[in-house]
């Protein structure tokens, strides 16, 4: 693997120095920040909504912690994921019609190399991310709420993660299959509109990585969980990406 | 596989290469040789298949049918192993635009896993090369220039064994040509290099050997010297005292086989001869029978372009 290192250092360096440092970190500590927020204030503006209409009366529990972790946990599983996909559209083929693919594998770094190095970046910045918005989710939670315990929305997070990264090397996939960017972020949100629709059928949920959608829920209630198929199959999906991913961008030409 | 006198493999060898693109021949049957420590001009028309040929042998692409074989590796087999010894620097290459110009150099040494001092002297070397040492701007603002020589340094950074230019001086002022090519010729004996060109005079400046390419089919391939010594067609050039004269002798020689073009002008006859033997024979005669006093005769050597114009015209027909 003759410039990997060197390659990652290059893909690390590029998060920081370009907007990828921005988008999704900082979209993922808005959400951190604004999501305990929302959850203290909904029930006062449903009332507030509702206070005009006669014979109306909504009576709503008291907003808690675990309220917040789930709007945390909700707005990652819909704007993260969609900004993973955006993000992800042009990794290899920016570099492809950039020409930059053919200035770095006109040296040793091999194909696989490159196509493992996108991977591991773009995993290692939706991590570090998810550690920072969950750290603010966490901090601004326990300025508003009592905070019991973490485990829950540390489960779900993790879920996340894995469901993330997967959505990471089906980015990947598709960006070295597609030329343009726009026809690999049409793939992604296919990929993942219909990942949401299948996730409510129940045998696939239980079977597949699709069951790991509807998990991130039911892990913020505390509830023990069967996890096995979907986690095994994800990992199965992540590994079967990045090889396909990797063979379709060896055989192509540049 | 073919070897050089001294036991070598060749720089590069091509046999049979083939690309199609769907019923488009981009290369047709191309045998070619490069001898190490050369400078090679690979030289034709826009469209001829050069940046083809030279995509095969960076591994960038596949050949349909024959092999390429690069340091004596094949391009298809061991390209890890090929790609350690050479630098590439496409027709219109491509950079990080966030990186500045030493950054890109450092990059490049580190994927060829050389240490930092190494990757520091040359960088520091080949900045200087490319007038771009005192320049800190990113490259997103560099001019198509500034990118043409950051590119060939960083083709340079591993100091090759085979550099490989597509096009290098296409997008460079009279200056920046000046002085790539004078960096190109610097480095033989010590470098193979291949370069693309269309750019004739850039060949016949610092090549030792060249091949001309046209659709797809290499039409000629040897030193400069003998590649021009193999024009068929010569000029000749008689200069004598008066308009009358000219046209006495223009009159003796019309006819002859050996006369492919003859034009009169200022006093002088402007000839194309396809057998500069019979013509350097019987044109003195003419003009001995004639009676005319000579003041001027002259064979211009033919350059690469009569040459080039020739074989390319040669294959139109």
């Amino acid at each position: 693997m003759t410039g990997f290192a060197a390659f990652l250092r290059k893909e690390l360096t590029e998060i920081r120095r370009t907007w990828r440092l921005w988008v999704i970190p900082g979209m993922l500590v808005f959400f951190g920040v604004t999501s305990p927020i929302i959850a203290a204030i909904t029930p006062a503006m449903v009332k507030s909504m509702t206070a005009s209409q006669k014979g109306m009366v909504v009576r709503l529990p008291p907003p808690t912690a675990l309220e917040a972790f789930a709007q945390f946990i909700k707005n990652l599983d819909q704007f993260i994921l969609v900004a993973i996909i955006i993000a992800g559209a042009g990794v290899i083929s920016g570099e492809r019609s950039s020409g930059t693919a053919i200035l770095v594998l006109t040296k040793p770094l091999s194909r696989g190399a490159f196509v493992v190095t996108k991977i591991l970046a773009q995993v290692f910045l939706v991590i570090t991310a998810t550690a920072l918005g969950t750290a603010a989710c966490l901090v601004v939670t326990s300025m508003i709420f009592t905070v019991v315990t973490v485990a829950p929305l540390a489960a779900a997070v993790a879920l996340w993660l894995l469901y993330a990264a997967l959505l990471v090397v089906v980015m990947t996939l598709f960006s070295a299959a597609f030329k343009s960017r726009g026809a690999s972020a049409g793939a992604g949100l296919g990929f993942y509109f219909l990942t949401l629709l299948l996730s409510n059928w129940a045998p696939a949920a239980r079977y597949s990585f699709l069951g790991l959608v509807p998990a991130m829920g039911e892990a913020l209630t505390g509830r023990a969980l069967s996890l096995g198929w979907p986690v095994a199959t994800a990992i199965v999906a992540i590994v079967g990406g990045i090889a396909s991913a990797v063979a379709i961008f060896e055989r192509q030409e540049l | 596989m073919t070897r050089s006198p001294n036991g070598t493999p060749p720089a590069i060898e091509l046999r049979g290469l083939t690309k199609a693109f769907g019923p488009t021949i981009a290369l047709d049957h191309v045998d070619l040789v490069v001898q190490p420590g050369v400078v090679f001009g690979f030289l034709g028309r826009n469209g001829a298949g050069k940046t083809t040929a030279l995509r095969i042998l960076a591994g960038l692409a596949r050949p349909t049918a024959g092999a390429a074989r690069v340091l004596g590796h094949d391009v298809t087999g061991a390209s890890e192993a090929v790609r350690q010894r050479m630098g590439f620097l496409p027709d219109v290459p491509g950079f990080y635009p966030w990186m500045t110009a030493r950054e890109c150099l450092e990059f490049a040494g580190r994927l060829f896993e050389l240490d930092s001092a190494t990757v520091s002297t040359r960088a520091d070397a080949l900045l200087d090369m490319a007038g771009l040492a005192s320049v800190s701007t990113r490259i997103g603002g560099f001019s198509r220039g500034m990118k043409q020589r950051l590119g060939i340094a960083q083709a340079l950074i591993n100091v090759p064994s085979l550099l490989m230019l597509d096009e290098p001086t296409s997008a460079l002022d009279p200056i920046g040509r000046k002085e790539v090519l004078d960096m190109i010729a610097s480095l033989r004996g010590r470098t193979t290099v291949f370069f693309s060109t269309h750019i004739l005079a850039d060949v016949e400046r610092v090549c030792d050997a060249v091949a001309i390419l046209e659709r797809g089919r290499v039409v000629a391939s040897a030193g400069i010297a003998e590649l021009t010594a193999r024009a068929t067609a010569k000029a000749i050039v008689v200069e004598l005292e008066n308009d009358r004269d000219t046209a006495m002798v223009a009159s003796v020689l019309a006819g002859k086989n050996w006369l492919k073009a003859l034009d009169t002008r200022d006093r002088s006859l402007h000839m194309t001869v396809s057998d500069l033997a019979a013509a350097q024979r019987e044109i003195p005669a003419a003009i001995v029978a004639t009676g005319a006093p000579l003041r001027r005769f002259e064979i211009d050597e033919a350059s690469l372009e009569d040459v080039f114009v020739e074989l390319v015209e040669g294959d139109d027909r």
